[in-house]
C-alpha cells in the first residue's frame, strides 16, 4: 500500500513519524527525570547503563522507570487496540473502551484473584497468569458485544451502546468479585478500576512485555490485509477483505492487546480512541505508519497524563486514568455531537 | 427537535384500555401489598433473621437489648430509605423517558446521578458542606445543572437521535465519575467511606437521611402527578402538545426540577444506584398502560418494590459480606438495557 501513496504523502508522513519519535523520547526522558528531586538526563543514560550512585540508582531504576515503561507499553497497546478496532469495524468511535473490552478484562482479573487466592489471600498460582485472565474476559466482552448486537453492529452508535451495556454488567459485577476476593487486593484494585500506573514492578513489565510484543509483531503482519481506506461492506468482501476468520483475528489482537494494557495498570480510557484519531491526521491512511504512530502517541498519552498527575497532586497518587477521561470525554462528545449519519 | 415517527406510534393510543388485562386498582392494591411484604422481609430478614413480633418490640418498645438496636438503628432506616429513593428514581425515569420520548432514557444513561453524585463530592470537599439539607441541596443542584447541559448539548446538535443522546448522557456520567475519582483522591481521609456511598448502598444510612430526602422526593412526585396530563400530549410530538394548548417550555422546566429534586434527593439518600430509573417505567408501562395519570403511582410503587428487593438480595450475595446494592442493580439494568437494545426499543 505504501508504493500507491504519492511522495509528497509519504514525505510529510515520515516528518510526522520522526517528530512522533522526537517527542516521545524527550516526554519519557524527562518523566523518568522529573519528581521529588530532578535527576539530569545524562546521568539517567549512565544509571541505565550501570554507572551512578546508589540513590539514584534505586530512584530511577527502582521508582521512576518501571512506571514509565509500563506508562508506555499500556498506553501503546491500548492505542493499537483502538486503531485495529476502529479499522476492522470501519467505526471511527470505537475503542476498547465503549465496546466493553476493557471491563471485561478487569472482570477476568478480578474473578482469577477471586478464585485462585487462598484463605490467607495469596495467591495459589503465579501471577503471570493474570494477562491471561484479563485476555479470556475481554475476548468474551467483545464476542458478547458482536453477538447480541448481530445485525445492527453495521451501525455506529448501535454497536458502542451494546458495548457501553456490556461494559456495565461487567463492571458490576467487577465490584461484586471485588468483595468476594481477598480484601486486600480490593483496596488496591478500586484504585486500579480507574487506571493507575503506579506500584508498578519490573515482574509486571517483564510478563506485560513478553506477551505484547509478539502480539504487536502480529498485528503489524496482519495490517497489510486490513481494509486501507473506509470501504463499505461490500466491496471490502469483494477485495477479500473482511472474512469472517480474519475479522475475528483481528478481535482477538485488539482484545488480547487491551487485556495486557489494563492487566497491571487498570482501566485506563479514551487512549484507545484518541490517539489513533491523532494517529491518522499526522501520518495519513498508511496502515503500517499508522500502527506505529498509534502506539507511540497512545504511550505519550499515558505518561504524560501520568506526569501531569504527579506534577499537579504529588505526592498524592491520583489514578491517571481520570486525566485521560477528563480530556479523552469531551472530545468524544464533541465527535458524537459533530457526526450525524449511520444511525440506524 | 425532530420526531422520529417510530417512536410516536404506541403513543399515540395512550387512552385506549387494550393494553392491559388487568384494572389499574386490581395493579396497585397488589404492589401495595408486594411493597408492605417486601418492607417486612427487609427488616427482618438478613445476617440474623428477626420474627415480626421482634420488630414490633423494637419499634414500640424500645428496651436497648442487642436486637432492638439492630432492628432500631440497622434495619428500618433502610428498610425506609430503600423504597423511597426507588420511588423517586422510578418517577424520575418515568418523566425522563417521556421528555426525552426515548426509552432507553434514564436518570443514569442521561448523567444526571453522575451530575448529583458530583455535586455531593464537591461540596462536601471543597466547601465543606457536611449538613444533610446542604447535601441534598447540592445533589439537587448537580442533577439539575448535568440534565440541562446533557438536553443543551443534545438540542444544540440539532434533534440528535435518542440513541446518541443516550451516548452522550453515557459519556457525561463517564466524565462525572472521573471528576468525583479526582476529588476523592485528593482527600484520601474520607476515601474508604464516600467510595461505598458512591457505589450506591442503602447500609448504615442514618434515619436523618429519609427526614430530608422524604419531604423533597414527595415535593418532587406531587410535581409529577400535577404535569400528568400534559405529559400524555408530550409523548407525541411538539406541534401536537401545543395543538392541545400545552405550554411546552412551562411544562419542560417543571418536569426538569421535578426529575432534579427526585433524583438528587435519591442520590444524596443512598449514592448513585443505577439504572432503577431505566427498568422501572417498562414494568410500570407493561401494568398500566401509557397514561401519566396511572404510569406515575405505579412507577413509584414499583421503584420502590425494585430498589426494597435489590437491598435485600445485595445482602446475601457476598454472604456474609454485603455486596453495593448498586451493584445488583447495575447488572440487572445493563442486561434490560441489552435487552431493549437488541429489540430495537430505541
Amino acid at each position: 500500500m505504501t508504493e500507491m501513496l504519492p511522495t509528497a504523502a509519504k514525505h510529510r508522513s515520515a516528518m510526522s513519524l520522526g517528530a512522533i519519535v522526537a517527542v516521545f523520547g524527550v516526554l519519557s526522558l524527562s518523566t523518568v527525570a522529573f519528581g521529588s528531586t530532578w535527576i539530569p538526563f545524562d546521568q539517567i543514560v549512565g544509571v541505565i547503563l550501570g554507572a551512578g550512585e546508589k540513590t539514584q540508582r534505586i530512584i530511577v531504576l527502582q521508582l521512576r522507570l518501571p512506571r514509565v515503561v509500563m506508562a508506555i507499553l499500556a498506553g501503546g497497546g491500548m492505542a493499537v487496540a483502538g486503531f485495529l478496532l476502529q479499522k476492522i469495524t470501519r467505526n471511527s468511535l470505537a475503542s476498547p473502551g465503549v465496546l466493553g473490552v476493557i471491563d471485561g478484562a478487569a472482570l477476568g482479573v478480578v474473578i482469577f484473584l477471586a478464585l485462585l487466592s487462598n484463605e490467607s489471600n495469596a495467591l495459589v498460582t503465579s501471577i503471570a497468569y493474570q494477562p491471561v485472565a484479563a485476555t479470556i474476559g475481554a475476548f468474551l466482552a467483545i464476542t458478547l458485544v458482536f453477538m447480541l448486537s448481530g445485525r445492527q453492529a453495521s451501525s455506529a452508535i448501535r454497536l458502542l451502546l451494546f458495548g457501553i451495556a456490556v461494559a456495565a454488567v461487567a463492571k458490576a459485577l467487577t465490584v461484586i468479585f471485588m468483595l468476594i476476593g481477598p480484601i486486600y487486593r480490593a483496596t488496591q484494585a478500586q484504585r486500579w478500576l480507574a487506571g493507575a500506573v503506579n506500584e508498578v514492578n519490573w515482574g509486571e513489565i517483564q510478563v506485560t512485555a513478553i506477551a505484547i510484543l509478539p502480539i504487536m509483531v502480529l498485528a503489524l503482519l496482519a495490517a497489510r490485509r486490513l481494509p486501507p481506506a473506509d470501504l463499505d461492506e461490500t466491496s471490502a468482501r469483494s477485495v477479500g477483505l473482511n472474512l469472517p476468520v480474519f475479522r475475528i483475528l483481528i478481535f482477538a489482537l485488539a482484545a488480547a492487546l487491551t487485556a495486557l494494557s489494563v492487566a497491571f495498570v487498570g482501566a485506563v480510557g479514551f487512549i484507545g480512541l484518541m490517539a489513533p484519531h491523532l494517529a491518522r491526521l499526522l501520518v495519513g491512511r498508511n496502515v503500517y505508519a499508522g500502527i506505529i504512530a498509534s502506539f507511540l502517541l497512545g504511550a505519550i498519552f499515558l505518561v504524560g497524563a501520568d506526569m501531569i498527575v504527579r506534577v499537579l497532586f504529588a505526592p498524592l497518587e491520583v489514578p491517571a486514568g481520570t486525566v485521560t477521561a477528563i480530556i479523552g470525554a469531551p472530545y468524544f462528545l464533541f465527535l458524537l455531537m459533530g457526526k450525524q449519519r449511520n444511525d440506524g | 427537535m425532530t420526531v422520529n415517527i417510530q417512536f410516536c406510534e404506541p403513543i399515540l393510543n395512550t387512552q385506549s384500555a387494550d393494553r392491559q388485562f388487568l384494572s389499574p386498582h386490581i395493579v396497585y392494591a397488589a404492589l401495595l401489598l408486594a411493597l408492605v411484604a417486601v418492607v417486612l422481609i427487609s427488616i427482618c430478614v438478613g445476617y440474623r433473621i428477626y420474627s415480626i413480633d421482634q420488630v414490633w418490640r423494637a419499634v414500640v418498645a424500645f428496651d436497648g437489648s442487642e436486637t432492638s438496636v439492630v432492628i432500631a438503628n440497622l434495619r428500618l432506616p433502610r428498610a425506609i430509605i430503600a423504597p423511597l429513593m426507588g420511588a423517586g428514581l422510578g418517577i424520575a425515569g418515568v418523566l425522563v423517558q417521556t421528555l426525552s420520548r426515548n426509552r432507553i432514557a434514564s436518570p443514569d444513561t442521561l448523567g444526571i446521578n453522575a451530575g448529583a453524585s458530583l455535586g455531593v463530592v464537591i461540596a462536601s470537599f471543597w466547601f465543606g458542606v457536611s449538613s444533610l439539607t446542604g447535601l441534598s441541596i447540592a445533589a439537587a443542584t448537580g442533577a439539575l445543572a448535568a440534565s440541562v447541559l446533557v438536553f443543551a448539548i443534545a438540542s444544540s446538535a440539532g434533534g440528535l437521535s435518542p440513541l446518541r443522546i443516550v451516548l452522550i448522557g453515557v459519556t457525561f456520567a463517564g466524565l462525572g465519575h472521573s471528576l468525583v475519582e479526582v476529588v476523592l483522591s485528593t482527600n484520601e481521609a474520607q476515601l474508604s467511606q464516600l467510595l461505598f456511598w458512591l457505589s450506591g448502598a442503602f447500609v448504615d444510612r442514618p434515619i436523618a437521611l429519609a427526614q430530608t430526602g422524604g419531604p423533597i422526593i414527595v415535593l418532587g412526585a406531587v410535581i409529577a402527578i400535577f404535569l400528568a396530563l400534559p405529559l400524555d400530549a408530550l409523548q407525541a410530538d411538539d406541534s401536537t402538545a401545543i395543538g392541545l394548548g400545552v405550554p411546552l417550555v412551562l411544562v419542560r422546566g417543571l418536569s426538569f426540577l421535578a426529575v432534579s429534586l427526585l433524583t438528587g434527593a435519591a442520590v444524596s439518600m443512598a449514592g448513585p444506584v443505577g439504572f432503577i430509573g431505566l427498568v422501572v417505567p417498562h414494568i410500570a408501562r407493561w401494568l398500566v398502560g401509557l397514561s401519566h395519570r396511572r404510569l406515575i403511582p405505579a412507577a413509584a410503587l414499583i421503584g420502590a418494590i425494585y430498589a426494597t428487593l435489590a437491598d435485600v438480595v445485595a445482602r446475601f450475595v457476598v454472604y456474609p459480606a454485603e455486596a453495593p446494592v448498586g451493584a445488583i442493580t447495575a447488572v440487572v439494568g445493563g442486561i434490560a438495557l441489552l435487552v431493549l437494545l437488541k429489540r430495537r426499543a430505541a
